[in-house]
């Protein structure tokens, strides 16, 4: 790595570092307004989402690796996430009381 | 033996090209951050199953909770690009300047520790536990401590972890590799951090 590149890659170092900063600030602005609930949670997991990539693509380096091993992870981890997920939507039965599923 | 081996002559053992073409270290490191997001997941999606499902929830955290998490946030992420300075300088061969990074990130992360460490206090301090708190259902007191928790003891075994890989990168005895290896797995705390901020902290903030 010659010194250009290495000046732009610490560039966008500090770059995605302030972006890290700024999406946390969102986060508080958002967690203030008077907004429905849905809609909040929304808003705060689309901010986390959009931070979270930016540090596993750029301070994780994922974006530097092969294609195949970034499908590797993407796949894996978003298969699980899904799964994981799968039965919240349950809890809005709870939330009303029913015993059963309609 | 082999085929391969005793193609050899019986005294090389058959290499394997390394999968996705980097080493079998930092597949290993990656494959176990991704079973280290199957329990963050589970913990957060449980936590948000238990918060939909029940009426009293709880929102408790007053603005100085909030400032003291944005500092945390502040302290966490700034750690994360000292880690990844060391990293660099790891790679460039310079040990001195990795080792320097690897400390400052160490005490980035220590304070971390302690501002946390002031964040329970302040809760069990209001009347906080596992099973009960002064504001409505129980289940928010061992929610909140469960994953913030796990967060916690994770931060301190990756700290430990920094120590000892920062020691023997000075001394020669661990590579540049190791050391990214270890920071891969403290890039990922900060990952899981910006996660817990949002639906344990921001979505209870006193109204």
């Amino acid at each position: 790595m010659n010194a250009a590149e290495k000046q732009s890659g610490t560039g966008r170092l500090f770059v995605v570092y302030f972006c890290m900063l700024v999406i946390p600030a969102l986060e508080v602005v958002v967690a203030y307004q008077h907004i429905g609930g849905s809609q909040k949670v929304a808003a705060m997991v689309s901010l986390a989402i959009i931070e979270a990539l930016l540090g596993v693509l750029f301070f994780m380096h994922l974006a530097a690796e092969k294609p195949k091993f970034i499908l590797f992870v993407a796949v894996f981890t978003l298969f699980v996430l899904a799964t994981i997920n799968y039965g919240w939507t349950d809890s809005f039965r709870l939330l009303v009381g029913a015993p059963f599923a309609k | 033996m082999s085929h391969a081996d005793l193609a050899l002559g019986g005294h090389t053992p058959a290499m394997e090209p390394s999968p996705f073409a980097i080493p079998a270290k930092k597949l290993a490191m990656w494959l176990f951050i991704i079973s280290d997001v199957m329990t963050f997941a589970a913990c957060l999606t449980a936590y948000g199953f238990l918060r939909n499902a029940t009426a009293d929830w709880p929102r408790p955290f007053q603005s100085s909770t909030v400032i003291n998490v944005m500092v945390m946030t502040f302290i966490l992420v700034s750690s994360s690009l000292t880690m990844l300075l060391g990293v660099r300088a790891a790679r460039a061969g310079d040990r001195s300047a990795a080792f320097r990074w690897t400390l400052i990130t160490l005490a980035a992360g220590v304070i971390f520790v302690l501002l946390h460490i002031r964040d329970w206090a302040v809760m069990i301090g209001e009347g906080v536990t596992l099973l009960k708190n002064p504001w409505g259902t129980g289940l928010f007191g061992g929610a909140y401590f469960a994953i913030t928790g796990v967060e916690l003891l994770h931060v301190i075994g990756a700290l430990i972890a920094i120590l000892i890989m920062g020691l023997g990168y000075r001394s020669g005895r661990y590579s540049a590799g190791d050391l990214e290896n270890c920071g891969l797995f403290w890039q990922f705390i900060n990952v899981v951090w910006m996660f817990v901020v949002p639906l344990v902290y921001l979505l209870n903030v006193a109204s």
